[in-house]
């Protein structure tokens, strides 16, 4: 039986042991009278940036109602978008500083995706998506690691098959192998069950939850859907671009209590 | 859907503009051909029918026989003003500050001031006897001296003096900078060996209808052997002979503008496909709205209609404005080519812009069926795009098939049978299938290049390559734009080397010397030989001996003695030429005739009482030649008579000759300078001009192709934002992106130019055999460093035409690219 616990916004969390972090975090799109602010508040407002931590081998799910900022929080935590004030890290490393070349080099070797769709590149086959980034990165896979990932997520007979050949589940599994074989820091899934019927989405959540059980892999999931959050350790809520809550060791129905909460 | 239609247009403005450009410079080349094509053609009528200008009827002796005495019939004839027939002779003069003498067409001025057509660019036209006017290339000025030789029928030359009265100015006549021209009185040019006027010039009295007098001249002049024209008839008759090889000339221009129209064609083709495959979703969104298919496609027509009538009226501009500047710059400098003004008839603007629109709009129908076949809802759902396979390849293959086979028959029948006609026709058919199988042939290639690439370039390699065969239709439809410009390049290029080798190789053999010096009757000083032998450029002479000998029938014939040791390494080939060694003789065809010989027959020729019997090893010499030892042994005194020359192979021809033509006439006056040397320049020259043109003609349609190309990378870059942008994510810097890029572009313009380049290789060959059977043994030249050159281009082109798209693919945000 677990008990929903809210902390007060604004804590900061233990950031010592944190996979990636971010501080006083404002995204804003447009300006003046068009301005969005997706992410904290504007400038002149009292309402500080948005800060949040996630620590190393724990499965966390960011959660929201539509245009929460959910999506654009991770997108700036995983450096795939330029945050207009504030700070990300990712360990020890700034990325809120860096140059678009070095944040390609991080994304390559210590960050690993999985989108909603359109996650594999039609014109390769599954298994040299699954080694696109290493490729890129110009390092070899460990041999015996890439085995298991590929036995784990039950490829092993599809490895020559294009995108178009593979179902969805199959197609986001092969996602799911190409972000976990180069043991990034962290593994970022925006909204990876989104495109899959029910059975096909369980086992893209399973084998995340036990990637993170079994090798300590970090995941921060991004999604709407209250039964594929309730396979993280945390659920931290948003709502219109600020943080509104967490919950912890989370079952479907304390995320729904917690969402109703919200009054989305 | 009109409102839809063109808020489509305003909307992709900016995707259309390389199709239009596309269109435009396809068009402008056609306009530009046939308006250059007018203009040459009025200019020359203006020219060559400047004599007839204000002549009602001219009369032509085609018989040869004098028209002298029927001066007077007609002039009695009723509606005849004045009657003014054409002495004609020729002479040599000497212009002031040159030693050699020129040669001058003699004409005679008409007495009556209708009749005269000359105009003046200074002085006046002669009055009297001495006097004369002459042409600008005589390179004499007013008031000038000339002393004038006139040789009868035994070659005995009579130098008069005349004076320059007035100096003519022969505007487009492209004749005019081959020869002189001088314009005398009747009985001047009498005086000087006219004889037998064979045309006549009728000017009639005003208000005469010139067809009527026409007929009454030939009513006056029943003799036959004559031919009666108006004077606008002769005009057109005298420029369809300076035209006739103009018209081959718009024929083959015409040729290239279509091979430009066809590239811009399958660009627009290509363009059209990846707009609307782009639009997919906005047209499925019109059909679950409620727009029939029809009204789609009908829709996507008249986009394409629009956009081509816009870009032909754009190219009709351009296309008149190129005419207007090449004319220019013809007309400031000195060329032959007649171009004066500009002739733009209605029929030419119509014709640009029916076939820019014409051909936009067949180029679109394709894409227009094939964007509206897919199911509306199946276009709105967010699938991956799965590769695009066609169906009808196997009638493609067929019809291929069926062209290539007959054609690549034609063809070598065609250079076996040394007939071009065979050939062509061969040529056609099989590139139209040649066209039909690229589609099936240029993928697999581009494939197998990309496997090369796979190994050596990478991720990025290997990504290119995957990109470049996924969508077959289309980089087949890139690479064969490409394919035509290259493969017409090469073939004219690889033509013409071997069509100037064999033409080359076949004026060596008929004159075998670079340079000949006549005394013309008057015996070469010993130092002229030394004299010419050192003028730079001039690496070897010989000089033959002449003297009259007697042979059996008792008639003198001039013969000459050569050294064939001395002659041999001044001729550049002895395989039509004879060298006589001792005791052996070359005849001429006359003499062999005359004296009943052929060779190996003996043949007795004496001087004075010396005779020797020498053995006939030709009867096809130009002229009798027989060993310089046995021709002293005959005539002691014999001196030089003729100096061959051989010039070195890097001389400026034109500049030598004339030093040698100075040099010689300083020594002896009259002096005769020929060769085959400045021919074989000429050629050289013409046909490097032509090979210019025709190169920069066949780069306008290259340049459509690259326009193609950097087109369909630019749409397919829109095409892949999500995968650019997902690769952006996964680790991909923005410099390797583009080097993706880049070498998809280097890998289907590479495979196109490769191809090309082959296959142009073997049409060039092929045309030159074929067409060149009768000039002489063909000679296969293949100018390695031009064809790599051409590769080299194409590719780097391509190469370029990627940069633009690839760094707007560049600079798109990794998320931006996925969320969209």
């Amino acid at each position: 039986m677990s008990v929903p616990v809210m902390t007060v916004p604004g804590e900061p969390a233990a950031s010592l042991s944190a996979a990636v972090r971010a501080s006083d975090l404002r995204k804003t799109y447009g300006s003046g009278e068009t301005a969005v602010h997706a992410l904290g508040g504007g400038e002149g407002d009292n309402s500080a940036g948005v800060d949040v931590a996630f620590e190393q081998g724990a499965f966390t799910a960011i959660m929201g109602p539509s245009g929460s900022g959910k999506s654009t929080l991770m997108h700036c935590l995983a450096g795939l978008d330029a945050a207009t004030s504030g700070t990300v890290w990712l360990g020890g490393t700034e990325l809120t500083g860096l140059r678009d070349d070095e944040l390609t080099k991080l994304r390559r070797e210590r960050i690993g995706f999985v989108f909603q769709s359109f996650n594999l590149l039609p014109v390769l086959d599954a298994q040299d998506n699954i080694l696109l980034p290493m490729q890129l990165a110009g390092q070899r896979p460990d041999r015996a690691w890439m085995d298991a990932v590929i036995g784990r997520l039950g490829l092993r007979d599809r490895l020559r098959h294009r995108p178009h050949e593979l179902s969805g589940g199959q197609q986001q599994r092969v996602a799911v192998a190409r972000a976990l074989l180069p043991r990034p820091d962290v593994v970022f899934a925006d909204e990876p069950t989104g495109n899959l019927d029910s059975h096909a989405g369980a086992e893209v959540l399973d084998l995340l939850r036990s990637s993170v059980r079994e090798t300590g892999q970090t995941v921060v999931m991004v999604t709407h859907d209250p039964v594929a959050a309730a396979y993280a350790d945390r659920v931290v809520l948003l709502a219109d671009g600020r943080l509104a809550g967490e919950v912890h060791q989370p079952t479907t129905d304390s995320i729904i209590n917690a969402l109703r909460g919200l009054g989305a | 859907m009109r409102a839809v239609t063109l808020a489509s247009i305003r909307a992709h403005a900016a995707r259309l503009v390389a199709s239009t450009l596309a269109i435009v410079i396809a068009v402008g080349f056609v306009v530009a051909t046939l308006v250059l094509n007018e203009t040459a053609r009025s200019t020359i009528l203006e020219a060559a029918g400047a004599e007839y200008v204000d002549t009602a009827v001219v009369v032509t002796s085609d018989s040869g026989e004098s028209l002298a005495d029927d001066v007077d019939t007609l002039t009695a004839l009723d509606g005849v003003q004045a009657v003014a027939p054409s002495w004609q002779t020729s002479v040599q003069a000497v212009a002031p500050g040159r030693s050699g003498a020129q040669y001058l067409l003699v004409d005679s001025v008409a007495t009556d001031p209708q009749l005269r057509w000359q105009q003046l660019a200074d002085g006046t036209l002669p009055t009297g006897p001495g006097q004369m006017a002459i042409s600008e290339r005589v390179g004499a000025a007013v008031g000038d001296v000339l002393p004038v030789t006139v040789y009868d029928a035994e070659g005995v030359g009579t130098t008069t003096e005349a004076t320059v009265t007035g100096v003519v100015d022969l505007r487009g006549d492209p004749t005019a900078g081959l020869y002189g021209r001088a314009f005398t009185t009747a009985d001047q040019a009498q005086a000087w060996g006219a004889t037998d006027p064979l045309e006549l010039r009728v000017a009639g009295t005003p208000g005469t209808d010139p067809a009527a007098l026409a007929d009454a001249v030939r009513g006056a002049l029943p003799g036959a052997g004559l031919t009666v024209l108006t004077g606008a008839e002769a005009a057109e008759e005298a420029a369809a002979m300076l035209t006739g090889d103009a018209t081959i000339l718009t024929t083959l221009l015409l040729v290239f503008g279509t091979v430009a129209v066809l590239v811009a064609g399958l660009v627009i083709a290509n363009t059209f496909a990846v707009l609307l495959a782009q639009r997919t979703r906005d047209l499925a969104l019109l059909r679950c709205v409620g727009a029939t298919a029809r009204q789609i496609r009908r829709s996507v027509l008249g986009e394409a209609v629009l956009t081509g009538l816009a870009a032909s009226v754009l190219g009709v501009l351009a296309g008149v404005g190129l005419a207007l500047a090449v004319t220019a710059i013809v007309g400031s400098t000195d060329s032959p080519v007649p171009l004066s003004g500009l002739t733009v008839p209605p029929y030419v603007v119509l014709a640009g812009l029916g076939v820019g629109t014409l051909t936009t709009l067949l180029a679109a129908v394709a894409p227009a069926r094939a964007a509206t076949r897919v199911a509306p809802l199946a276009a709105l759902r967010p699938i991956d795009p799965s590769p695009l396979r066609s169906k009808s390849g196997v009638l493609r293959l067929v019809l291929g098939g069926l062209l290539v086979v007959p054609g690549v028959g034609l063809m070598a029948l065609g250079v076996l049978q040394g007939d071009v006609l065979i050939a062509l026709p061969g040529g056609v058919l099989s590139s139209l299938g040649g066209l039909l199988l690229a589609q099936r042939a240029v993928p697999p290639v581009v494939a197998a290049a990309g496997r090369l690439l796979g190994r050596f370039g990478g991720v990025p390699g290997k990504l290119a390559t995957g990109n470049a065969t996924r969508n077959p239709r289309r980089t087949a439809a890139t690479a064969t734009a490409l394919l035509i410009g290259v493969t017409l390049t090469t073939a004219m290029v690889v033509g013409a080397s071997s069509t100037r080798a064999t033409a080359q190789a076949g004026l060596v053999a008929q004159y075998p010397t670079d340079v000949i010096v006549e005394g013309n009757g008057v015996p070469l000083p010993a130092s002229v030989q030394g004299q010419l032998e050192a003028v730079d450029g001039v690496v070897a002479g010989a000089a033959l001996t002449g003297a009259t000998l007697v042979g059996p029938d008792d008639a003198g014939t001039w013969s000459l003695g050569v050294d064939p040791d001395e002659a041999r390494p001044v001729l550049r080939s002895t395989t039509d030429t004879t060298l006589p060694e001792l005791g052996e003789v070359a005849l001429t065809p006359w003499e062999a005739g005359t004296w009943d010989v052929r060779p190996g027959d003996p043949v007795t020729l004496s001087a004075g009482d010396r005779s020797r019997t020498l053995t006939v090893v030709a009867d096809d010499a130009d002229r009798t030649m027989l060993n310089a030892v046995d021709l002293e042994a005959l005539v002691p005194e014999a001196t030089a008579d003729t100096l061959w020359l051989r010039l070195a192979d890097s001389a400026d021809q034109t500049e030598v000759i004339d030093e040698v033509t100075d040099l010689a006439g300083a020594a002896v006056p009259t002096a005769f300078v020929t060769g085959a040397a400045s021919e074989r320049a000429a050629i050289d020259e013409v046909v490097d001009v032509l090979l210019l043109i025709v190169t920069g003609l066949l780069g306008v349609a290259v340049l459509i192709a690259l326009i193609g190309v950097g087109n369909t990378l630019a749409l397919s870059v829109v095409e892949r934002r999500q995968e650019s942008g997902l690769l952006r994510a996964l680790g991909l810097t923005r410099g390797q992106l583009r080097g993706l890029l880049a070498w998809e572009a280097v890998l289907v313009a590479g495979v196109a130019s490769v191809l090309g380049v082959v296959v142009g290789g073997l049409y060039g060959l092929v045309g030159a055999a074929s067409a060149l059977s009768d000039v002489g043994e063909f000679v296969l030249s293949v100018p390695w460093l031009q064809v790599c050159a051409i590769v080299l281009v194409a590719t780097v082109a391509g190469l370029l035409a990627s940069v633009l798209p690839a760094r707007r693919a560049a600079k798109t945000p990794p998320v931006a690219a996925i969320a969209g």
